[in-house]
């Protein structure tokens, strides 16, 4: 399991330095400059020539590259060309809001997607299965932009359930946090819950044919303990498999769901970052999300083995 | 008053836990229902059709609240269209940094209603010398910035001196050719110029007359916008980033008797039909920058006003004459018919129909513009508000005088926004009919910015958000080698008159020489005005005293939640 697990660390931190220079790189390649995006309509060429100067943005390629990541190896991401905040104070803030909210949206799926996966494996042909079915093309095709903005005139401008923007953090008022991330944790789970109940469906099928099934129901066991207990607890390898790949997708759905809810989270920081080439927090937030990506895909691998043992096994081989 | 040219009568146009709980299940039924529905008008709605937009087309700058009838206390909730940039007055670059500021960092000349300069934290106008190169400023007495420092001439002197000295300060240029800043005593403030600088007043009724806390300086430097101390209502209280920024009322403020808020929280919210939503929901009560296309909605939905003002700015279209290689290069002429010969870029001016232009894209809300002088600025005059009448015909003739045959291909750099778009697609339309065939190539904001500043356009749309000074809209924009000078444009005539404009301090020769400086531009046309936009702020009848004024910065800092 120890060489195992050095073994995926070396090629976690491999993958990690290739995506610090592939984003390095791919941020400079964009048309823009960020001096001018900072100097807006106020430009001149000397304050550009000092927004350069002050950021480094005049050095060559390499010495920004290894200025950058001499310090971040030393914790230490730069400071925001526009706001001119530290980035590690920035991320600390915004760091705890994405994961709240992306938590939420995998429970908010799970809960949806196992519950109505499993009720269309096994009212298969029946009505349930084809509502199933239809809630789930419609979760995966309605876009979350779209989606939110509904959200938000119906139950919040014209019921007035939830807050249509606006984060408090969880510590200094739960109750008043979950309130305002119902909504968004709702919207940003759609997608997943879609996908989390087509994959719990098939998996069930497959496994309420399976053999070991047939003897459970031989030996007489109840329904719900034959679903609940052997079925869908050896469907489930495959839901957790999903989630971890999913990640990506619910990350690129918090950018749209931030925005739209005003959430001072991961997301907004990237696309705000982006759009004013914002070249530090940029940097910063792709080696946070690429670690993240890394370290939950690890976990996951790591969790078939408690799920599975044969995976263990078959990795220390 | 603002003044209208009699050539283009710009006329209004009619135009808990189980609860929670509860809630979460009801939004996925609801969320899941709305899904396929389209969206409903509400039910407050008061009636009327596209008519009500017309009588709304006239500035509301809102009334400042009367105590009697707003309560002490309370947070007022603003959505902003964007995020401010450095809380830095040297530093800060946006308009957005603006709506902060006025709340937490007064100048020592504030703007009003009626775009005139009012002193703010000077006790009167300047005293100019005779011969321009002396500005004598006295300042307000026992004043406290928010961290229980004095405010004085130490201060003043600081702060301008640090705008003209810091790197990457944005203040240098406005601030002009000043040699010295002297403190002959503790409320006195002179500043001394090597030559005339008629616009510096101007300048200093914006972020470069702030007066920054010498001790948050010396312990921040070139920080400052992590933690900006100043004199003001409000005082900084955190930022997050990206998101949202607060201040909290300041007990230390001068008149702070009259600020009835505890504090203002400024909520980032980009997309303009979300901060209406936002509006009407009740978790802003203030949404700055509505769409032309949002506005006549919110202004139907009762308990919510729409204050209106007219940019002190212009949205144009600006020709490559002579930018080959940047803009910090100097110019060369560039070898298209469109930047040889006057007479096209004319004929392009008169293909446009701005009054059309104005009320098919924007609801009749912005108004027609044919110079870089605001009608409300006190230098404006009918010269300077003329403006050529719509004449396709004549636009085909110069293009026949200029041996161009027609349709003549120009391509049109633009910014990708829904607006900016649709504007190129109408511009597309109608310049058809002059004998054009304009092509639309969208870009990113910055990414348009960039090649703005490279000359890689022919035509470019983006405009200018203005100040009540002309020259700050005219000179480092049409002057040979302004700092923004992107159409490479040059013509000694021109700088001549804008040099005397801005030495002068004799306003009547100011307006009669800006009233020539129109006319020789639109001769020129390097930028061809179209439009000035109309800032559209949304405000619930919940807050009295919000204002906006001329200088479209939104204030904020004396309105108080409502009795």
């Amino acid at each position: 399991m120890r060489r195992y697990l050095l073994h995926r660390l070396w090629q976690s931190l491999v993958t990690l330095l290739l995506a610090t220079i592939v984003v390095f790189l791919g941020v400079r390649a964009l048309p823009g400059d960020p001096a001018l995006a900072l100097a807006g309509e106020d430009r001149d060429p000397e304050s550009l020539r000092a927004i350069r100067e002050q950021y480094g943005l005049d050095d060559s390629l390499p010495v920004q590259f290894w200025q950058f990541v001499s310090h971040a190896a030393q914790g230490d991401l730069g400071q925001s060309i526009r706001t001119g905040e530290s980035v590690n104070t920035m991320l600390r803030h915004a760091l705890p809001v994405t994961i709240e909210l992306s938590a939420l949206a995998i429970l908010v799926a799970s809960l949806i997607g196992i519950g109505a996966g499993v009720v269309a494996a096994v009212r298969r042909g029946r009505p349930a299965e084809w509502a199933a079915n239809a809630l789930a093309l419609l979760g995966l095709s309605v876009p979350n932009f779209w989606l939110g903005l509904m959200a938000i005139l119906y139950l919040s401008v014209a019921l007035g359930l939830f807050p249509a923007s606006g984060f408090v953090p969880f510590f200094s008022d739960p109750v008043g946090n979950l309130h305002h991330l119902v909504l968004p944790a709702l919207i940003l789970g759609t997608g997943l819950a879609a996908v989390i109940m087509r994959q719990t469906r098939s998996s069930m099928l497959d496994a309420l044919s399976a053999d070991y099934i047939r003897t459970a129901e031989a030996k007489g066991l109840p329904p719900r303990a034959v679903i609940g207990r052997h079925a869908l607890r050896n469907s489930l390898i495959v839901v957790v498999t999903i989630v971890g790949l999913q990640l990506g997708a619910l990350i690129s759905g918090a950018v749209v769901t931030e925005r739209i809810f005003a959430l001072p989270g991961f997301g907004k920081l990237t696309v705000d970052a982006v759009f004013q080439r914002d070249y530090p927090v940029i940097q910063a937030v792709v080696l946070v999300t690429a670690t993240a990506y890394i370290v939950i895909n690890l976990l996951v691998d790591l969790l078939y083995s408690v799920i599975d043992p044969r995976i263990r096994v078959r990795g220390e081989a | 008053m603002p003044r209208r040219t009699p050539s283009t009568p710009i006329r209004p146009r009619r135009s808990t836990r189980h609860r929670l709980a509860a809630s979460a299940v009801l939004a996925a039924l609801v969320v899941a229902g709305t899904a396929c529905s389209p969206v409903q008008s509400t039910d407050n709605q008061a009636g009327g059709g596209a008519s009500d937009t017309a009588a709304t087309a006239k500035d509301v700058f809102g009334d400042p609240a009367d105590p009697a009838k707003v309560n002490h206390g309370g947070t007022l909730t603003v959505a902003l269209s964007a995020d401010p940039d450095k809380l830095d007055p040297s530093l800060s670059r946006s308009l957005y940094s603006r709506y902060v500021f006025h709340t937490m960092c007064e100048k020592l000349y504030d703007l009003g209603p009626d775009a005139k300069i009012v002193p703010q934290l000077a006790t009167a106008l300047p005293t100019i010398a005779a011969d321009g190169l002396s500005l004598t400023i006295p300042l307000r007495e026992g004043v406290k910035f928010a961290d229980g420092t004095t405010m004085d001439s130490t201060a003043v002197k600081l702060s301008i001196e640090r705008g003209l000295t810091l790197a990457g300060s944005g203040r240098k240029s406005e601030l002009g050719p000043i040699s010295s800043v002297q403190t002959p005593d503790a409320k006195t403030v002179v500043i001394k110029l090597s030559k005339p600088f008629a616009p510096l007043t101007a300048a200093l009724a914006d972020r470069a007359g702030m007066v920054l806390s010498p001790a948050a300086v010396a312990k921040l430097g070139a920080n400052f916008s992590t933690g900006p101390v100043c004199v003001g209502p409000f005082k900084f209280a955190n930022r997050v980033a990206q998101n949202s920024i607060k201040v909290v009322r300041d007990p230390l403020y001068y008149a702070a008797d009259k600020v009835h808020l505890d504090a203002i929280e400024y909520r980032i919210i980009t997309d303009s039909s979300i901060r209406s939503a936002n509006l009407r929901s009740g978790d802003a009560q203030v949404a700055d920058s509505l769409s032309t296309q949002d506005a006549p909605e919110v202004q139907k939905v009762s308990g919510m006003t729409v204050l209106q003002s007219e940019s002190l700015g212009y949205q144009g279209l600006t020709v490559n004459i002579g930018n080959a290689d940047g803009i910090e290069k100097p110019s060369k002429q560039l070898d298209t018919p469109i930047a040889k010969d006057p007479r096209v870029r004319q004929a392009l001016a008169l293909s446009i129909d701005r009054e059309a232009l104005v009320k098919s894209i924007f609801n009749g809300l912005n108004t027609v513009a044919c110079s870089p002088v605001s009608p409300k600025s006190p230098f404006s005059s009918d010269a300077a508000q003329v403006c050529p009448a719509h004449d396709p015909a004549k636009a085909k003739e110069l293009l026949s005088q200029a041996g161009v045959s027609t349709p003549y291909k120009v391509s049109m750099i633009t910014s990708n926004n829904p607006d900016s778009l649709r504007l190129a697609q109408a511009l597309q339309a109608m310049v058809k009919e002059g004998g054009f065939e304009l092509m639309i190539k969208p870009v990113e904001y910055t990414s348009l910015l960039d090649q703005q500043d490279r000359g890689d356009f022919e035509l470019l749309q983006l405009g200018w958000s203005g100040r009540v000074d002309p020259d700050a809209n005219i000179f480092s924009f049409v002057g040979t080698g302004g700092s923004q000078n992107v159409a490479g444009y040059s013509d000694p005539e021109l700088d001549k008159l804008l040099t005397d404009a801005r030495q002068s301090q004799d306003q009547a020769k100011r307006v009669e020489l800006y009233g020539q400086v129109v006319a020789k531009l639109q001769q020129a046309d390097p930028i061809i005005y179209m439009y000035r936009q109309r800032n559209l702020t949304g405000v619930s009848n919940k807050v009295l005293g919000v204002q906006t004024y001329p200088d479209g910065v939104l204030r904020t800092a004396f309105a108080g939640l409502a009795k």
